[in-house]
């Protein structure tokens, strides 16, 4: 019997206790690459019973770790997270070492944060965005959220954007850095993304 | 019955910059030689002598690789002690640093040479005014090659992305840890495990490394520790040749992370060529791609890869 993927969801997804969610995502789309029916690297490895096995614990793996709730449970199941400790506020940190860097400069002083009039919705944003001048990487490079789910808020691709707890932080963020009101820009966008928190 | 295999290798150490590599992957055609032959090019090019071994006794043709024709001597005749001395089989390239041994392709009493005869030959070899020997490797998982892959201190194994390529790089890593593990056994109840280990059907069920330790460890737990130190030093590096789009890229990390968790063999993903039409027509015109169009798109991945292998860098996974 050949070992089939031994180890906490983290080592099943081949990534650190402390991925992001963009982490999680691409190390889930490398292993169902691999464990899929058409992969070539895995030939005469594993049987096809092996694989589907393996492909079945890839996706268990997946399903707690892009839930943040369920992360956050099956963290402290594991002793990655305490008990009772708060929700990891985001963004968290990168895995692996942390690069050393100089502090940047200090931003230039910002007008007062302004609030958008209703509708407030992924054109309103980019609108307002482009009037500042500011660019979407620019804001990742601040905010840590990746440009991808910056362009799904512009584009209101609802679906594709991550669950509430996560969406609230990447606004708040996105609002920080083009001189909105973080907490009620947040609030006037979700209150139009149709789905359950 | 297997020949013993020393478990400690009798090489000089005498000049520490002296290695052998060696380019291994069990299937034929894949591109061995024309790899060790441009990465050879390039290490002379970054001012390394080189000497070339064309190691593939059956069915050499790294002189066709470098543009040359058969040369009268070859590795064969020093074998068998028709030639005496190691110079009198080497021989120019026309590329300053770079020297071949040639094999031969008629010499079939070499397909079973003793242990022994293979560490005189690559004593003498490393005895020359070298600093990297790079050994192509022939077709298959016999104990010629696998003994040549197992004395280098860096084992290349290429693959191309298809799946016959794939399951004889899979056979050829287990036949080399088995016959590396079989010589670090210290009883002949851990010696007959490994031996059954080789047969895919045998009664234990063993079908991986990882499986071997697991039945060893049942039968013979002193015994473990020594096997699993000759796992983890059992290091081969990928080379995923003939690549053609990114999902070929990725193949050499599925590779890589595969090898780690399905046979517990810590590889690493040295680098990749692409597949390319000008390297099939130098062949044609017996030119080697790296030398006579060095900005093809093989030439320079050929080149990031040398420079990787020389600074000891694999390519990584990121998320």
């Amino acid at each position: 019997m050949v070992a089939v993927l031994a180890g906490n969801h983290y080592d099943v997804l081949g990534i650190d206790p402390r991925a992001t969610p963009e982490q999680v995502e691409r190390a889930y789309r490398f292993c169902l690459e691999m464990y899929g029916d058409a992969s070539v690297a895995l030939y005469s490895l594993l049987d096809p019973e092996e694989q589907r096995r393996a492909r079945s614990r890839v996706q268990e793996a997946y399903e707690v770790l892009r839930d943040p709730f369920r992360r956050h449970d099956y963290d402290v199941s594991q002793g990655f997270a305490r008990p009772g400790a708060p929700m990891p506020s985001l963004p968290r940190p990168a895995a692996g070492p942390v690069p050393v860097r100089t502090p940047p400069p200090p931003p230039p002083p910002l007008p007062a944060p302004q609030v958008l009039e209703p509708p407030v919705d992924g054109a309103a944003l980019r609108r307002f965005r482009e009037g500042r001048g500011v660019s979407l990487k620019e804001i990742a490079a601040r905010s840590k959220v990746g440009v991808r789910y910056l362009e799904y808020i512009e584009a209101d691709r609802h679906a594709l954007l991550p669950a509430a707890v996560y969406l609230r932080g990447f606004l708040q963020e996105y609002a920080r850095a083009t001189g909105l009101e973080p907490r009620r820009t947040a609030e006037a966008y979700m209150s139009r993304v149709k789905r359950v928190p | 019955m297997m020949e013993a295999l020393p478990a400690v290798v009798p090489v000089s150490t005498a000049r520490p910059r002296r290695q052998v590599w060696s380019v291994g992957g069990g299937k034929g055609g894949i591109g061995k030689s024309l790899i060790t032959a441009a990465v050879g090019y390039q290490l002379a090019r970054m001012g390394r002598k080189v000497v070339l071994v064309d190691a593939d006794l059956g069915g050499a043709n790294l002189h066709t690789c470098l543009g040359l024709s058969g040369p009268a001597l070859t590795l064969g005749d020093f074998i068998c002690r028709r030639a005496d001395r190691i110079e009198d089989i080497l021989v120019e390239t026309g590329v300053p640093g770079l020297r071949l041994i040639s094999g031969s392709a008629d010499f079939l009493g070499a397909a079973n040479i003793k242990y022994a005869q293979k560490v005189r030959v690559l004593n003498r070899i490393r005895a020359l005014d070298v600093d990297i020997v790079l050994m192509d490797l022939g077709a298959g998982t016999s104990f010629n090659i696998i003994d040549f892959f197992l004395i280098s201190d860096v084992g290349i194994l290429t693959v191309v992305p298809e799946p016959t390529s794939i399951e004889n790089g899979y056979r050829f890593i287990k036949s080399a840890l088995y016959r590396r593990l079989r010589a670090a056994a210290t009883n002949d109840a851990v010696r007959r495990i490994v031996d059954s280990a080789l047969d895919p059907k045998n009664p234990l069920g063993i079908r991986s490394p990882l499986d071997l330790l697991t039945a060893v460890e049942r039968e013979s737990p002193e015994s473990v520790k020594a096997l699993k130190d000759q796992m983890a030093s059992f290091r081969p590096r990928f080379v995923v040749n003939q690549v053609r789009d990114v999902s070929d890229v990725s193949i050499g990390h599925q590779l890589v992370t595969a090898c780690s968790r399905h046979l517990g063999v810590k590889a690493t993903y040295a680098g990749y060529v692409p597949f390319d039409d000008t390297v099939w027509r130098c062949v044609r015109q017996r030119r080697l791609f790296a030398s006579a169009m060095p900005d093809c798109p093989s030439a320079q991945k050929v080149r990031e890869l040398t420079r990787g292998l020389v600074q000891g860098e694999s390519l990584a996974l990121t998320w």
